[in-house]
């Protein structure tokens, strides 16, 4: 193996590792021990928490052992190995207003290992079934999918990760009239225009064309809080499917997954086995998804297997679960604090972990929720 | 031990609570009340309540043991720290403890017997009499019993009939505390109701609401209002919040002879009931300018919580409050890798215990289960402006001072509107006589007489 002395080395190595059909245990390793090494020596603040703990890249040899930020530090520090002048994009968590939120800074060489890391595992997950769809005539031998997203468009909200992934999923993949139907309230909060949303998704019945709805979790509630007040029923065309993702943070009532998931079927038509999850964060630059949309025909769809929802990362990213109480990795079965690998973070740190609870199964995991309290501050008794 | 079923909580776990079931309860507990607690004398209730209390603090005693024995895997305390926990309450329920209570609520003694008077009131030809509600419910929350058994006290002072209703999960202790009142005096225990069920069960609990007169209850502020908002209006309502609580060390007591007694007090506001009560501190202050600084203070600190989790270890805690823990823990690891104004100390290979200290006086909301914030701070003044954000849910500030400052640091607290001020080392045991939240203890639940001679 060529050693790797430059970030962009390493993106041309990742590249290359994406496209494996077959990448080994090693070869991750390599490009972890690379990766981390490169940022070792270009993030500063990086560098000294390594240091720290008497950690450098001479003495690691498993990528287990690369030590992993928390996510509330990349609202603290500036994690990037971009200069400042070279930071064309900077991508924000989500969160109240008063609190700083983190940050994951980009350039055009970063946002292009973005979208070579998003768009494969998302194409597997999402529209693996597509060709299948057109063989048996439900779409258009070049029909692209129509994407309905109720988040608001790139321009109302350029600092949203979700917005940009769902803008390169529709400029890459979508057809043309893909749309954003979200906006801003009067306190710049997401909300959803009904209206658009019920036009896009009529639209889509009437041509009998199927479609696909992404959006978040509160978004969905709000929609759905539509159909059940109209006591609306659809039938969306055969086909249609829905990506959600992402919490509530209070901007609607929560609802446990099942329940948002029986009401999708219940007001839009769309089976379970039509609704996948995605589970990703500002600070990565690779999703996990909960389950492949497979063809079925309509036979097929009566009955279906229910097996329970595990998170997968695509190769490039490795999910850890940690058990908070010794710092090591649970046993299957077990929960804990889950820790990523993202080998897709090239300019920013590969090592981050997440204050999202998960229970470890085979390579997935199962998301379980958030640790409440962890994060100092913010704690609705310092709520003024 | 193998209790009887004389309170709902009794009841196997799987028995579906009704309605019905709940009213008649309330019925029952107001008759007996009427037949056997009424005309009960203060002195009596004094006796009884004091007798029950001494039994506790006896080794051998039935009750204690059992709590012991079974309260680990109910309460999530270890052994250890639920033994020094009750020693400390039942300690304060004295029959001296409870007349000076009375004395302090009601100017005097027999103020719940009789039309009474003090000698003021004498002169001016008064006198008053008190009495408590006919059926006192209380809604506890949190994992500490102590209120709940301070409740339950209190309410049989007042001759109330009591139901109280444990938030799911914290029925253990209280059940036990009213099995040994039933033991020592049936008739009182019959007047007691212990039920546990998880808040928001609307229709159990509007028949409940619907039979009682006072109400109390504890937990956070979105609960008290849903409660409050239910409540029909001819129920006396009684909330208690959540409150935060914080230490103030001065430079004098750290340049005194032993500054080692000082870190052994905090240590043990800390590791008592760990640190989960609203009278915990989350913050200790310590001022600039001893011979021991306070950045030295932690890390002494932290060497005193390692040395008493072997004493009295602080037990296994739930996933998510490790995880809490944990990823605090990793925010300021990476803080202090850049600052020197963050320290960081914590047990290895566990969640046991964790010391930050910092050199910024804002409040810091701790996620508990022994974590605590040590904060440098030039003086007083900066500490209350470090925590004015959180100034109106303050609840106690433990001090260590000398008695030359103590009294003038304890009248800066109080005007700042804190609620209570006592010792370090005494934060989690406050005495009989404490005014919760800065309430009167009896008075707000009687209604009184006047009588103008």
């Amino acid at each position: 193996m060529n050693t790797i002395l430059s970030f962009y080395d390493f993106a041309d190595a990742l590249s290359a590792f994406i496209k494996d059909q077959q990448p080994t245990e090693e070869r991750f390793n390599q490009l972890a021990l690379s990766l981390f090494a490169l940022q070792f020596a270009s993030v500063e603040p990086y560098r000294q928490f390594c240091g720290s703990r008497n950690i450098s890249p001479g003495n690691l040899n498993d990528w287990r052992e690369i030590p992993a930020l928390p996510t509330s530090a990349f609202k603290e520090l500036e994690l990037s190995s971009l200069p400042p002048e070279q930071r064309t994009r900077v991508f924000h968590s989500s969160g109240t207003t008063e609190q700083i939120p983190s940050r994951h800074f980009h350039n055009a060489e970063s946002l292009a290992v973005y979208e070579a890391s998003l768009l494969p595992w998302f194409q597997r997950h999402f529209l693996a079934d597509w060709d299948e769809l057109a063989e048996n005539e439900l779409v258009g031998p070049i029909d692209k999918p129509g994407f309905i997203f109720l988040t608001p468009s790139p321009a109302l909200a350029p600092h949203s990760s979700l917005v940009h992934m769902f803008e390169t999923v529709r400029t890459r993949l979508g057809s043309r009239d893909s749309v954003f139907c979200g906006r801003l309230d009067d306190t710049n909060s997401w909300a959803l225009d009904i209206e658009q949303t019920l036009f896009a998704v009529r639209k889509s019945m009437c041509a009998n064309r199927p479609v696909a709805i992404l959006g978040t979790a509160f978004s969905f509630v709000h929609l759905l809080d539509h159909f059940a007040a109209g006591n609306i029923r659809y039938r969306l065309a055969a086909g249609s499917r829905v990506l959600e993702t992402g919490g509530y943070k209070g901007r609607s009532r929560s609802m446990p997954k099942t329940e948002l998931h029986q009401l999708i079927t219940k007001h839009l038509g769309i089976s379970p086995s039509h609704i996948v999850c995605e589970y990703g964060m500002s600070e990565l630059s690779s999703q996990a998804y909960d389950r492949a949309i497979e063809f079925e025909s309509a036979e097929l769809k009566q009955a279906q297997p229910q097996e329970a929802r595990r998170f997968h990362f695509p190769p490039w990213t490795r999910a850890q679960i940690i058990s908070p109480e010794t710092g090591r990795e649970v046993s299957e079965g077990e929960t804990g604090l889950i820790r990523l690998i993202d080998l897709a973070n090239v300019f920013s740190i590969l090592a981050v972990q997440t204050e999202d609870l998960g229970v470890r199964r085979g390579d997935g995991f199962e998301l379980v929720g958030r640790a409440t309290l962890a994060e100092p501050r913010g704690c609705s008794l310092m709520a003024k | 031990m193998n209790l009887p079923n004389y309170f709902l909580a009794d009841l196997p776990e799987n028995t579906a609570l009704t309605p019905t079931v709940i009213s008649d309860a309330c019925q029952t507990l107001k008759k007996n009340r009427e037949n056997y607690l009424a005309t009960r004398t203060t002195q009596n209730l004094i006796r009884v309540i004091s007798s029950v209390a001494k039994n506790w603090l006896e080794p051998d005693d039935a009750f204690r043991q059992e709590t012991l024995r079974l309260g680990p895997a109910a309460t999530g305390f270890t052994r250890e720290t639920l033994a020094t926990g009750l020693d400390a309450f039942f300690q304060q329920i004295t029959a001296e403890n409870l007349q000076a209570l009375m004395l302090q609520e009601f100017g005097e003694g027999r103020r719940l017997d009789t039309l009474s008077a003090t000698a003021a009131e004498q002169k001016m030809n008064r006198a008053s009499f008190a009495r408590g509600p006919e059926l006192l419910t209380h809604i506890t929350g949190g994992c500490i019993p102590n209120a709940t058994l301070t409740s339950i006290i209190f309410g049989f002072l007042t001759r109330s009939a009591q139901f109280v209703k444990c938030a799911s999960g914290t029925a253990f202790v209280p059940r036990l505390f009213a099995h040994s009142i039933y033991e020592a005096e049936p008739k009182l225990g019959a007047c007691l109701e212990i039920a546990e069920w998880k808040g928001g069960n609307e229709s159990l609990e509007t028949a409940l609401y619907a039979e009682t007169n006072t109400l109390t209850a504890t937990g956070s502020d979105e609960t008290l209002e849903t409660i409050r908002r239910r409540l029909p209006p001819k129920v006396r309502f009684i909330g208690f919040g959540h409150r935060l609580s914080f230490a103030f060390v001065t430079a004098e007591v750290l340049s005194g002879m032993s500054p080692q007694r000082i870190i052994s007090r905090a240590a043990h506001d800390i590791v008592a009931w760990n640190q989960l009560g609203c009278l915990s501190p989350h913050v200790i202050y310590v001022e600039t300018g001893g011979k021991i600084s306070p950045e030295q203070f932690a890390e002494m600190l932290a060497a005193e919580l390692d040395r008493l989790e072997q004493q009295q270890p602080r037990g296994i805690l739930s996933t998510e409050e490790a995880a809490a823990i944990a990823y605090r823990r990793s925010f300021y690891e990476v803080r202090a890798a850049h600052s020197l104004d963050t320290r960081l100390w914590s047990s290895h290979g566990s969640t046991a215990w964790t010391v930050v200290f910092e050199n910024d006086p804002r409040f810091q909301i701790s996620c508990l289960n022994r974590f605590i914030y040590v904060k440098a701070v030039g003086n007083l003044k900066q500490a209350l402006e470090g925590a004015d954000a959180v100034r109106a849910k303050i609840s106690t500030v433990g001090i260590a001072a000398t008695e030359n400052r103590a009294q003038e640091i304890a009248n800066d607290l109080a005007h700042w509107g804190a609620t209570r001020i006592c010792p370090l080392g005494q934060m989690q045991n406050p005495p009989l006589l404490w005014r919760h939240d800065g309430r009167p203890s009896l008075g707000d639940l009687v209604t009184w007489t006047d009588w103008e001679l």
